[in-house]
C-alpha cells in the first residue's frame, strides 16, 4: 500500500468537487433540508405533548448522527460511478493503484465529508432549535464511528450491486441508505414499529445507536451492550459486504472493466 | 531480451472464445503491432495484458514476472493509452496530470509534468477542462498520461486516431525517438496501416482470436503478391475493359484510368498481352503490395 496513490485517488475526487459545486452544495443542502423539515414538524408536535421538551433534541440528533451513515456509505459507490461515467476507470486500474488503495481514499474522503456535513449540521441545530448534539459528551465518539462503520458496509454492498449488476443500479448510490432508516429507529424507538419491522429493527446496528442516544438524552447513560452488540452487527455486516464486493470484483474483471462503460 | 512474454493466452465468454491460445513475446525497444478486423480479439488481448480482465486460461509474464503476482511492481513500468477510455471530463489539464502522476511513483512530479506538457503541446491548455478540448487534443492528453512514469513498456490503442497529421506524425517520431533513447517497447494497434509500416517492427494479426500471422510489415505485405498496376487508357478503353473481364481480372475505372490487380509474376505476360491485342495506354505506374493489401486479402478471405 502507498501513501502516494491514496493521495493521489483523492486528490482526483477533490478536484470533482472543486469543478461541480452541486456535489459540495450535497454536504449541507440535504442536512438543512432534514433539519427544517423534522424539526419544525417536531417542535409542531411538541405543542401538543405535554412534557415532551426531549422530542425536538432526539429528533434533530437522530437527523444530525444520521449524516454519518449517509455520508459514509455514499462515498465509495458515487467515486466509482464517478468513473464509470468520465470512462475514467481504466486509467485509473491500469496504474498501480489497488482496489484497496482506492477503497481507503474513498473512505477517508467520506469521512472528512461526514466530518464537515455533522458539524454543520449540528452548529444549524444549535442555531435553529438550540439542541446540542453535543450534550451526548463521550459517547458520541462510539455513536459517530459505529454509525460510520454502518455507513462502510451499505457502502461496499451497494458498490458491489453496481459492479455485479451494472449502471442500472446506481440509483441505489443515493437511495439505499434511506430504505433502512425506517429500521434504523433514528427518529423513534423500536415500540414504534410493528412487529415484523422490529425484527428487522434488531438485526441493524443502527437501531441500537439511535436507541442508546435516546437513551443518554433522557438519563444521561446508556446500556454498554447496546454499542457491543452494535460493534459485532457491524463487523458481521463489513464482512459480508467485503466478501461480495470482492466477488464482485472478481466478476467484472471476467468480464473486462470496460464492460461498465 | 524480452520484456513481455504471452503463453497459450486464451479468453472465452460461455461458449464464444475470444482469444484462443496466443503466444508471443515483446522484445526490448521493439514495437510491435497488432491488426486484425473488428472483433478479432485485440482489446480483449489487451485489456488481458492490463489486468482489467482475468484471461480464462494463459500466462503473461513482465520482465520475467508473472503478471497477477507483481501488478503493482509492474504497472509501475508499464502504461496505456486507448480512444476507449477517458480522463475525467470535467478536470482541467493540469489537474489530470498532477492526479495521474500520484498513481505512479515519480520522482520530481511537478518537473515531468512540465516537460511532458511541452512535449505534447499541452502548455497553453493546461487550465482548460477536458470537454473544452478537440478530439486531437484529448489525444494528445492521453499519450502525456501515457509517458508521465518513464514506462518501459507501453500500450497503445490507435494513438493517433483524431489527430491532425502534422501532430500525428510528431507523435510517431516521438515514440520513434522514446525508443530509440530509452528503449521503450510498445504495443500498438491502429487502423491506419501506413503508420504501422512505419512504425512497427514486427507485426501480429489476430483473426476469431488466433494469431494467423507474425512477421515484418515488409514480408507480410510481399506474401501476397499483389500488385497494382494502374494504365491511363485514353482511346482503347472499352476494348481494354473487355479483355479484362474475359480474364477475370479485378479492375477499377476512373476517369480513363484503370487499375488492376495481379500476381507479380503475371506482369510481363499481361504487358505481352496488351501489345498483342493492340490496346493503346499511356503512363504505367506499378505499385508494390502494401499491408492495407495485407489486410484487405486476409479479412476479405476470412468473411468469405
Amino acid at each position: 500500500m502507498k501513501i502516494h496513490r491514496i493521495y493521489g485517488t483523492m486528490l482526483r475526487y477533490v478536484f470533482v468537487l472543486r469543478h461541480n459545486l452541486d456535489r459540495v452544495a450535497d454536504m449541507f443542502y440535504w442536512p438543512i433540508l432534514d433539519l427544517l423539515l423534522w424539526g419544525v414538524t417536531s417542535m409542531y408536535f411538541q405543542k401538543f405533548v405535554p412534557d415532551a421538551s426531549w422530542l425536538v433534541l432526539s429528533i434533530v440528533s437522530g437527523i444530525t448522527l444520521w449524516l454519518m451513515v449517509w455520508r459514509g456509505q455514499y462515498e465509495l459507490p458515487m467515486n466509482l460511478l464517478e468513473d464509470i461515467w468520465n470512462k475514467n476507470l481504466v486509467n485509473m486500474f491500469v496504474s498501480p493503484l489497488s482496489v484497496k488503495e482506492w477503497m481507503i481514499a474513498s473512505l477517508i474522503m467520506g469521512i472528512l465529508k461526514g466530518l464537515v456535513s455533522f458539524a454543520f449540521a449540528g452548529f444549524l441545530s444549535f442555531i435553529l432549535y438550540q439542541v446540542n448534539v453535543f450534550s451526548l459528551g463521550v459517547f458520541l465518539l462510539p455513536f459517530v464511528a459505529l454509525l460510520l462503520m454502518s455507513g462502510w458496509w451499505i457502502g461496499f454492498m451497494v458498490t458491489a450491486l453496481i459492479l455485479w449488476f451494472g449502471r442500472r443500479m446506481q440509483a441505489l448510490a443515493w437511495t439505499f441508505a434511506w430504505v433502512l432508516a425506517p429500521f434504523s429507529l433514528v427518529y423513534y424507538p423500536l415500540s414504534a414499529l410493528p412487529p415484523i419491522a422490529q425484527k428487522i429493527s434488531l438485526i441493524l446496528p443502527t437501531s441500537y445507536i439511535f436507541e442508546g442516544m435516546r437513551e443518554v438524552l433522557t438519563t444521561g447513560n446508556i446500556d454498554i451492550s447496546k454499542l457491543v452488540l452494535s460493534f459485532i452487527l457491524n463487523l458481521l455486516y463489513l464482512a459480508i459486504s467485503l466478501f461480495f464486493l470482492k466477488k464482485a470484483f472478481q466478476k467484472i474483471l471476467r468480464q473486462g472493466l470496460i464492460k461498465l462503460y | 531480451m524480452s520484456v513481455l512474454s504471452v503463453k497459450k493466452l486464451t479468453k472465452q465468454f460461455g461458449s464464444f472464445v475470444a482469444v484462443n491460445n496466443i503466444s508471443f513475446e515483446l522484445r526490448q525497444g521493439e514495437i510491435l503491432g497488432l491488426l486484425g478486423p473488428n472483433g478479432a480479439g485485440k482489446t480483449t488481448t489487451i485489456q488481458m495484458l492490463l489486468g482489467i480482465m482475468t484471461p480464462t486460461e494463459g500466462e503473461i509474464q513482465y520482465f520475467e514476472k508473472p503478471f497477477p503476482l507483481f501488478r503493482e511492481e509492474i504497472l509501475e513500468k508499464v502504461n496505456f493509452s486507448s480512444t476507449y477510455t477517458n480522463l475525467p471530463w470535467d478536470l482541467t489539464v493540469k489537474e489530470c496530470l498532477c492526479f495521474s502522476s500520484y498513481l505512479y511513483d515519480i520522482k520530481n512530479r511537478k518537473e515531468r509534468i512540465k516537460k511532458i506538457v511541452e512535449i505534447f503541446r499541452l502548455s497553453n491548455l493546461l487550465k482548460q477542462t477536458l470537454n473544452q478540448l478537440s478530439a486531437g487534443q484529448v489525444t494528445r492528453l492521453n499519450l502525456a498520461k501515457a509517458f508521465l512514469n518513464f514506462p518501459a513498456v507501453l500500450l497503445l490503442d490507435e494513438p493517433t486516431a483524431s489527430l491532425d497529421p502534422d501532430v500525428a506524425d510528431m507523435v510517431r517520431k516521438f515514440l520513434l525517438e522514446e525508443r530509440e533513447q530509452f528503449g521503450v517497447s510498445m504495443i500498438f494497434t491502429s487502423h491506419n496501416m501506413a503508420e504501422v509500416e512505419e512504425v512497427c517492427d514486427r507485426v501480429i494479426f489476430i483473426s476469431h482470436g488466433k494469431i494467423i500471422a507474425d512477421n515484418t510489415p515488409l514480408e507480410l505485405a510481399r506474401s501476397i503478391e499483389l500488385c497494382h498496376i494502374e494504365l491511363f487508357v485514353p482511346q482503347d478503353l472499352l476494348k481494354l475493359k473487355e479483355y479484362l473481364k474475359k480474364h477475370k481480372f479485378f479492375f477499377k475505372e476512373k476517369n480513363r484510368y484503370i487499375r488492376v490487380d495481379m500476381k507479380e509474376k503475371m506482369i510481363a505476360n499481361f504487358f505481352s498481352a496488351l501489345a498483342k491485342e493492340k490496346i493503346l495506354y499511356e503512363e504505367v505506374s506499378i505499385e508494390k503490395p502494401t499491408l492495407e493489401d495485407y489486410f484487405l486479402e486476409v479479412t476479405r478471405k476470412k468473411t468469405v
